[in-house]
């Protein structure tokens, strides 16, 4: 008992070295500066870190976008209301390694230099390993300016570490007197070590200096100035032409949803509405994915089930029946006739469909646009069934019904591909798919995440809050609806 | 009493359906009309590119007349052209008249080193390839349009209230499947 209590008063002086650490490493007090329309010299990505609490927001990669734009290496054009398109212009020159990364991304979407804005969602890409690469690029200019810097020096890291070490001994010695005859120790130490050591590296994060406190307060004054000069909540992104780069600015400060949202450099593609280029320009398609009630299933497992159905229905209505014709309130002589026409109503339609799947699959030519799998039913956390969906856009229709597909068919897909596929329409399911051309997108411009600057970088890098709760009336980080990503 | 609140309630739930459905068909073709003001600017646009071009070919080319007048001509029967229809076919023709004027100027190296004939090369395939995404914009949204005035119960209300279908902005010939920018 003794060895149990005296492990966890280490413990708890080891987590009150972690707070009082905490505390004196926290982010500055950061009051707003004066209004003012000067554009320092920091990036909007990098302004989007400084203001946001030294947490990057995911407004960042669409706000370095806009920069582009606004600096002429690409233009934003509005076609129509909910049609705009990206174009490259030209050579981009030198560009900083995460706008590099967004141009990258463009440039591997565009179709004879062009991408509509809603496209920028599409794909091939690791979503959350290019957001890390871009937000570790981020981190690492505002490191370099001056203007972040990470929580943990390597001096709190070896007093942490080394400290770590104390309450991890206790932990094993206080298991080995416990039980003896399992020696337990040495294994609950190790553990417990690894998880303090853990704890102390979710709680590291980025946190800024006192030069970047200066320059967030007067981003914060910038941001005073957008607010109250220019209408950004609803200007489109095409209307960079007009703002320039204070619409960038404005993006990263969380001023202009609109013109962020229709530029999904960071956002997961939606499931049911799909950019497809399919002939060469790209255009939105829907896509549905219906119910399995009778769609997306094989022609003989549909006849089963089909069979079965009416079996299930068929027989109680025929013992229905029966006691109804003992009570006289049916005729003795229709109650066959009436469980089978309940049965073969029932069974009719699925095993119908099957038999015309059978007997007339139909060639489906044209580009993947959607695949996605969906867990099959079962409890909740039961993910080891899945269906399979793909849908292809045929260039006939802007509405597509995504169809089911066998594991081993659907595994080397990708958006993008080109197929030709032979499916049953009536049932939605692909029995045999061909890639005639692979996509695009599988040899796109790759990015640069191979972990260059992993050591001063690790993934939780600005996802943690130490301290939530700041002096009455500093800057709280941004309170108007800018994100972060999960 | 009872037959009177039936009555009322019916034609209540009428009005509203009429309501409902006409102000879809409203929505509708104000989206299609604005497609067409999309595609209306892209045209304009390239028609103000045009003179520059021809005066910039006339300085290294001055003897192609026949050549520059039919990109004149053709230029001033596409501004003249209305209706998707007509509209469609004067493009073509004026589409037809560019590229032989480019192809004239492959003859003449220093046209063809000239900076500001290589931007307004340049401009004009941006702009024939916004046109044709205001092509796909304004097609998308009169079908939309006409499949809504043609089914039922739609259809009727668009009869009473003198909603006809719209035309298509036909593609040129050569356009018609992957679409090819440049000249």
């Amino acid at each position: 008992m003794g060895a149990w209590i005296a492990a966890a008063a280490a413990t708890g002086l080891w987590l009150l070295l972690l707070l009082a650490l905490a505390v004196a490493t926290r982010n500055p007090d950061v009051e707003p500066g004066p209004a003012t329309g000067e554009l320092a010299g920091q990036s909007p990505a990098v302004v989007d870190l400084i203001t946001g609490d030294w947490r990057l927001c995911d407004e960042a990669p669409s706000a370095t976008l806009l920069d582009l734009a606004a600096r002429g290496v690409v233009a934003v054009e509005e076609i129509g209301p909910e049609l705009s398109l990206v174009r490259l212009r030209g050579e981009p020159g030198d560009l900083r390694p995460y706008e590099r990364l967004v141009y990258d991304h463009v440039r591997s979407l565009s179709v004879d230099g062009v991408v509509a804005t809603g496209a920028l969602a599409e794909g091939s890409r690791d979503l959350g390993r290019w957001w890390k690469s871009f937000r570790k690029k981020v981190i690492v200019e505002a490191r370099a300016q001056g203007l972040s810097r990470p929580r943990w020096s390597r001096a709190h890291a070896l007093l942490l570490g080394v400290a770590a070490v104390v309450p991890a001994a206790a932990i094993g010695i206080a298991v080995a007197a416990d039980d003896a005859r399992h020696d337990g120790g040495p294994g609950a130490a190790i553990v417990s070590f690894a998880l303090l050591v853990t704890l102390m590296g979710r709680l590291n994060g980025e946190r800024g200096t006192a030069e970047g406190a200066r320059a967030a307060a007067h981003w914060l004054g910038v941001r005073e100035h957008l607010r109250a000069t220019g209408r950004f909540a609803e200007q489109p992104a095409a209307s960079v032409t007009i703002w320039g780069r204070h619409l960038a600015y404005a993006a990263a400060l969380g001023l202009a949803p609109r013109a962020v949202r229709s530029l999904p450099v960071s956002t997961p593609a939606d499931d049911n509405r799909a950019w497809s280029d399919y002939g060469g320009m790209w255009h939105v398609v829907n896509v549905r994915y219906p119910s399995r009630l009778l769609w997306g299933r094989p022609p003989g497992a549909t006849i089963l089930r089909g069979l079965a159905a009416g079996w299930f229905t068929g027989f109680p209505t025929w013992i229905l029946l029966v006691v109804a014709a003992a009570f006289g309130v049916w005729p003795d002589g229709l109650v066959l006739p009436a469980a089978l026409a309940v049965g073969l109503a029932v069974a009719g339609l699925p095993v119908v469909r099957a038999i015309s799947d059978l007997g007339g699959a139909a060639t489906v030519e044209g580009q993947v646009v959607r695949l996605r799998r969906f867990p099959d039913g079962g409890k909740a956390n039961d993910t080891s069934k899945w269906t399979y969906w793909c849908a292809i856009d045929e260039g006939a229709s802007r509405e597509v019904r995504a169809m089911c597909l066998s594991e081993e068919m659907w595994l080397p897909l990708r958006e993008g591909d080109r197929v030709r596929a032979v499916a049953g329409r009536r049932l939605g399911w692909i029995r045999r798919v061909d890639v005639i051309e692979g996509s695009r997108l599988r040899d796109a411009a790759t990015y640069d995440d191979t972990g260059e600057y992993a050591v001063d970088a690790p993934e939780n890098l600005g996802e943690v809050r130490v301290l939530p709760d700041r002096p009455p009336g500093a800057w709280d980080g941004p309170a108007d609806g800018r994100r972060r990503p999960e | 009493m009872i037959t009177m609140i039936v009555v009322l309630a019916v034609v209540a739930v009428l009005v509203a359906t009429l309501v409902s459905v006409y102000n879809r068909l409203v929505r509708a073709r104000n989206t299609a009309d604005n497609a067409w003001a999309q595609i209306d600017v892209q045209l304009k646009r390239r028609y103000d590119l045009i003179p520059n071009l021809v005066e910039t070919v006339k300085g290294y080319a001055a003897h192609e007349r026949a050549t520059l007048e039919a990109v004149v001509a053709a230029r001033a029967q596409a501004i003249g052209a209305r209706g998707p229809e007509e509209q469609a076919a004067a493009e073509n023709m004026l589409s037809g008249a560019l590229k032989s004027l480019f192809a004239v100027a492959e003859a003449y190296p220093d046209l063809k080193a000239s900076a500001n004939f290589a931007e307004l090369q340049e401009e004009l395939a941006a702009t024939e390839n916004r046109i044709a995404y205001s092509r796909q914009y304004y097609n998308d949204a009169v079908l939309t349009y006409n499949n809504a005035i043609q089914t039922v119960p739609a259809n009727i209300v668009a009869g009473m209230t003198g909603f006809t279908p719209r035309e298509y902005f036909r593609a040129p010939g050569e356009e018609r499947g992957p679409v090819q920018v440049g000249f």
